[in-house]
């Protein structure tokens, strides 16, 4: 029968791996990689934006009420959505990790209470939304598509639709239980 | 070297050990993702280095930012599957023939088991870290932390003697 102070001397002896020599400084080769990584996404968000607003131009969407409106609420949707995330994803990069671990958990629980009010307001909105955008598209689409192909666009939607909720599902189950863990 | 790189690689030689250590308690002694978890932890500490100002011991500071971080990355997919390491061992424990490897992983497992503030309580206890500077890491009063580093030393040596990994 061991005693915690027993326990604790075999906690701290315990071998260790030697500190890696060029530790340091792959950390600072990490953080510059990092850097250049969100650089990157920043301009590839951008691109994808322009090529959208390029191709509504391109097809004189402007001109149909229907698709203009349709158009709207599928970029609108994914916009809304893609900002929320990316406004997510800065506030926990800026959270201050040097706080008192007390401060710190409670953060992290708004941050996660938070989450879940998109999760399960706003998220069902964008949903909504984006559904509506494509269901008023269709009608287009028929015109001008062959019978074989819109049936693969209102197929692929689907199986779109059904993989992206159940992803969605996922990520908010995951948080779930997170916020229940930090409760404890 | 700029003055800020030598301070951080002063820094990291010397709580790399602790660091890592208490890493691992949060993700059942796997090594690889402590490593990860530890390389995280020293980003943190890069990235906010300009704003420590000798308020508290540098140390202090440093596990402050290892609990912090812990707790934030664990919500990344590859430390929740920190569990099938446990799994792992369950299976190969008739090959571990250190009895103190085997009791280590006890600990890692009764560890596993507290909730995460009880969890970075006994991880800077078990590092031999004074209880006033667990008390200014953690954010409750010296007291408080007298009372709880107590009621989980005894939890947890109990678990240790009675609980297997299995």
């Amino acid at each position: 029968m061991k005693t915690f102070d027993e326990l604790k001397k075999d906690w701290q002896g315990q071998s260790q791996p030697e500190v890696p020599q060029d530790g340091p400084n792959r950390i600072i080769e990490k953080i510059t990689f990092l850097k250049m990584g969100q650089r990157i996404t920043n301009i590839i968000l951008s691109i994808t934006a322009l090529l959208l607003i390029g191709f509504f131009f391109y097809v004189a969407a402007y001109n149909y009420r229907t698709v203009t409106m349709g158009l709207f609420l599928m970029v609108g949707a994914l916009t809304v959505r893609i900002v929320l995330e990316a406004i997510s994803i800065r506030n926990i990069k800026k959270m201050d990790v040097t706080e008192d671990a007390v401060v710190f958990r409670q953060r992290l629980l708004s941050y996660y209470k938070q989450r879940q009010k998109v999760h399960y307001l706003v998220t069902p909105i964008v949903i909504l939304a984006y559904c509506i955008g494509f269901l008023m598209l269709l009608p287009s689409f028929k015109a001008s598509l062959s019978a074989g192909f819109y049936t693969y666009i209102v197929v692929s939607s689907m199986v779109l639709l059904l993989v992206l909720g159940l992803f969605i599902i996922k990520q908010i189950r995951k948080e779930l239980s997170l916020l229940r863990e930090l409760k404890d | 070297m700029t003055e800020k790189a030598s301070q951080f690689e002063a820094i990291y030689r010397a709580n790399y050990h602790k660091v890592v250590r208490i890493c691992e308690g949060y993700v059942n002694g796997d090594g690889p993702l402590a490593n990860d978890l530890t390389q995280e932890v020293f980003i943190k500490v890069w990235e906010h280095l300009h704003t420590f100002r000798n308020e508290s011991n540098i140390s202090t500071w440093v596990y402050r930012i290892t609990v912090n971080t812990c707790l934030l990355e664990l919500r990344k997919k590859k430390y929740t599957k920190a569990s099938a390491h446990l799994e792992r061992i369950a299976e190969a424990e008739e090959d571990l023939t250190s009895t103190k490897e085997n009791q280590l992983q006890r600990m890692h497992n009764c560890i596993n088991k507290l909730p995460k503030e009880s969890r970075s309580i006994i991880l800077l206890e078990l590092e031999g870290l004074p209880q006033i500077e667990i008390a200014k890491i953690i954010g409750v009063s010296h007291e408080a932390i007298r009372v709880r580093v107590h009621r989980i030393k005894q939890g947890l040596t109990k678990c240790v003697q009675h609980e297997n990994i299995r």
